[in-house]
Order: structure tokens, then C-alpha cells, then sequence
């Protein structure tokens, strides 16, 4: 549901309305401090705000914003990076693995120093550095079917990043009966995936992918380049994004297969399923 | 009275930041006087504003925009 963020909008529509009329009463000129960000918030994000998508109301719901990034891995890294550097109010990050020496040529969040770190606090630490105008909150649990609804509740969006079909499923579902926006993703070898789930109104990721693949790799077995994973994990974020602002084009009603191999982007389109078990009662 | 806007404090990207956003907040029809340095400034930010459908006249180091 977005009416947290319409709300929020509207405020802020109200208030320039408001402060644009005591400045029109007064002429003088416009103090920056009259802005709705402060001034530290106009440098770090005004390579973001100069771009004509993204504004006032683009920022304002960023930041009020409460997202989940489920999974600080290959996928994890890239997303928590950079909604942390793009302004996320609260980003709650979850993970309940250590990190390993293995990990490291694609999760970006972890060095070498942080092995054996449980990997939540390892990536709460460095993006806190990144930015530290925001809230992070790191959870030290496995998503599972039982807690998932607790974890999901209240938040504005989840970035499912988990490597596991049957945590995508248990995200998925979570998601669906709390009616909070969801962006999956996969990666797997040269091959990724990336789904835009409004429950409710679009397609979930169940109703396109009703069952788990039978063949599908252990994800430790199934190897993977880090840019890859990086460039799955990079367009999970921007899908992020662009659904916190409101921003057109999401990858809604349809998933996009991505092969690095052929450097080839599909857009496949997807429809609701009428008897989907985690939303055809929405 | 146009609103105005003084951006000589600041360098790119920021001075056009600075303009677009406060765009943002008025409503179409609406005139921002901006005040500027000479050069970089002078030379983007109406290039920008035009860019982004504005309609724009520089007057000196003013730049004068109204909102599309």
C-alpha cells in the first residue's frame, strides 16, 4: 500500500504551498533552509535529485520509507548499498550466515577481515559508513514461514535477495497477505531474474513461477561470476527505487530474464492466476 | 512579485539542483528569478531549465524562468 507515502506527498505538497505563500507576501529571496531536505540531504543525493524522474516528492518518500532487504549476499550487497546511499529512511537488513572466504568475489558488502562476522552486522557496519543519516537495522534471523509475517508487517517495500526457493516463497507469500510491494530476483550462473510484485493488483512471484524448478542447483553448487550477480543485484535496486518514487516502468505483470552470456534482456509478461494460493483471494 | 532564487553560492551540480527543485514547488504559469555568477552557471542552468520545458530569458546574470 502506498497510502503512508500519498500521505507524506500530500504534506509536503501542503507545506511548499504554504511557505510559498509567506515568501510571496514577503518577496525575499528563497533560503535554501526552506527547502523540505536540509542542506546536507541537497549535496548527497543531488546527482539523484537533478534528474527529471526524481524530485522533492522522489526524496521526501524515500526517506520516510521502511525497507527490508532480505538476504546481505551476492544480490543483498549491490541493493543495501545503494538504497542506503540513495536515502532510505530505515532499511532493515537480514541475514542469519556468517561471513566466508567464498563469499567474497561477489558480495560486496563483506572484506576480507569480516570472515567469520555474522554477515548482518558486517553489512550494518558498512552502510553505516556509507550513510549515516539513516537507520539501519540488522536482524540476525533465517526468514522461515513461521516469522515471515512479523518481518514483512509494517514495511513499505521488501528486496527479497535470498538464494533459496523456499524463502522466496515464504517472502512471497508474507508479502501477499500484508499487501507490501515486493522486488525478487534470482541469479544463477550467466542467468538472473527480476520481478515487481504489487500484491493485490500484478502478478506475484507465484503466480509466475507457481512451483519450484525440479532442477534447479544448490546455490553453492551453481557458481556464478560477482558482476553477474552484481548487475541482477543493480537492477533489483533500481526496481527499488523506482517503485519507493513512483517512478514509471517497473517490472509489474511480467519478470525480466536477463543472459550475460548473450547479453540479451527479455521482458516476459505474466498475468495474475485467479487460483493462486498466496493471492488469488486479494 | 517573481519568486527568486540566488545560486551564486553554489557550482554545478547544484546550481541547477537548486533551480529544479524549487520549480518543483511552484505551480505552472509561476516566475523564478534567478541570480547567478557569470559562467558555468550562466551557461547550464538555462540550458537546463530549457531542457526540461521551461520557458527561460537571461537578462545579465538573472535567468529568468517560468514554470511550464
Amino acid at each position: 500500500m502506498n497510502s503512508r507515502r500519498g500521505f507524506l506527498r500530500d504534506l509536503a505538497a501542503a507545506a511548499a504551498q504554504v511557505g510559498s505563500a509567506a515568501r510571496e507576501a514577503t518577496a525575499e529571496p528563497v533560503a535554501p533552509a526552506s527547502f523540505p531536505l536540509s542542506d546536507a540531504e541537497l549535496d548527497r543525493y543531488g546527482r539523484q535529485l537533478a534528474l527529471p524522474e526524481w524530485g522533492l516528492a522522489q526524496q521526501a518518500a524515500l526517506r520516510e520509507a521502511r525497507v527490508l532487504v532480505v538476504g546481505t549476499g551476492a544480490l543483498g550487497s549491490p541493493v543495501a548499498l545503494y538504497l542506503a546511499g540513495a536515502g532510505v529512511g530505515r532499511l532493515g537488513i537480514l541475514d542469519d550466515d556468517a561471513v566466508e572466504l567464498s563469499n567474497l568475489h561477489r558480495q560486496l558488502l563483506h572484506f576480507t577481515p569480516d570472515v567469520g562476522v555474522p554477515k548482518a552486522e558486517s553489512a550494518a557496519a558498512k552502510l553505516r559508513f556509507l550513510n549515516p543519516d539513516i537507520v539501519i537495522e540488522p536482524y540476525r534471523v533465517r526468514l522461515e514461514p513461521a516469522n515471515a509475517g512479523a518481518l514483512v508487517e509494517g514495511q513499505d517495500l521488501v528486496v527479497d535477495c535470498s538464494d533459496a526457493f523456499a524463502t522466496r516463497y515464504a517472502v512471497n507469500a508474507a508479502c501477499c497477505a500484508a499487501r507490501v510491494p515486493l522486488v525478487e530476483a534470482g541469479v544463477s550462473g550467466f542467468t538472473g531474474l527480476v520481478m515487481s510484485v504489487r500484491p493485490g493488483e500484478t502478478a506475484c512471484y507465484r503466480c509466475a513461477f507457481p512451483a519450484e524448478p525440479a532442477d534447479a542447483p544448490g546455490c553453492a553448487e551453481a557458481g556464478v561470476l560477482g558482476p553477474a550477480a552484481g548487475v541482477v543485484g543493480s537492477l533489483q535496486a533500481l526496481e527499488a527505487l523506482r517503485l519507493l518514487g513512483g517512478v514509471e516502468g517497473a517490472l509489474l505483470d511480467g519478470f525480466l530474464q536477463i543472459d550475460l552470456l548473450g547479453a540479451a534482456f527479455v521482458r516476459v509478461r505474466t498475468t495474475r492466476r485467479p487460483g493462486c494460493p498466496d493471492c488469488g483471494a486479494l | 512579485m517573481a519568486r527568486t532564487l540566488d545560486i551564486t553560492a553554489f557550482t554545478c551540480p547544484m546550481t541547477w539542483v537548486r533551480t529544479k527543485l524549487e520549480l518543483e514547488r511552484m505551480a505552472p504559469g509561476e516566475a523564478l528569478e534567478v541570480r547567478c555568477r557569470e559562467g558555468e552557471a550562466l551557461e547550464n542552468v538555462p540550458r537546463s531549465a530549457a531542457a526540461a520545458g521551461h520557458a527561460v530569458e537571461v537578462q545579465g546574470t538573472t535567468i529568468r524562468i517560468v514554470r511550464a
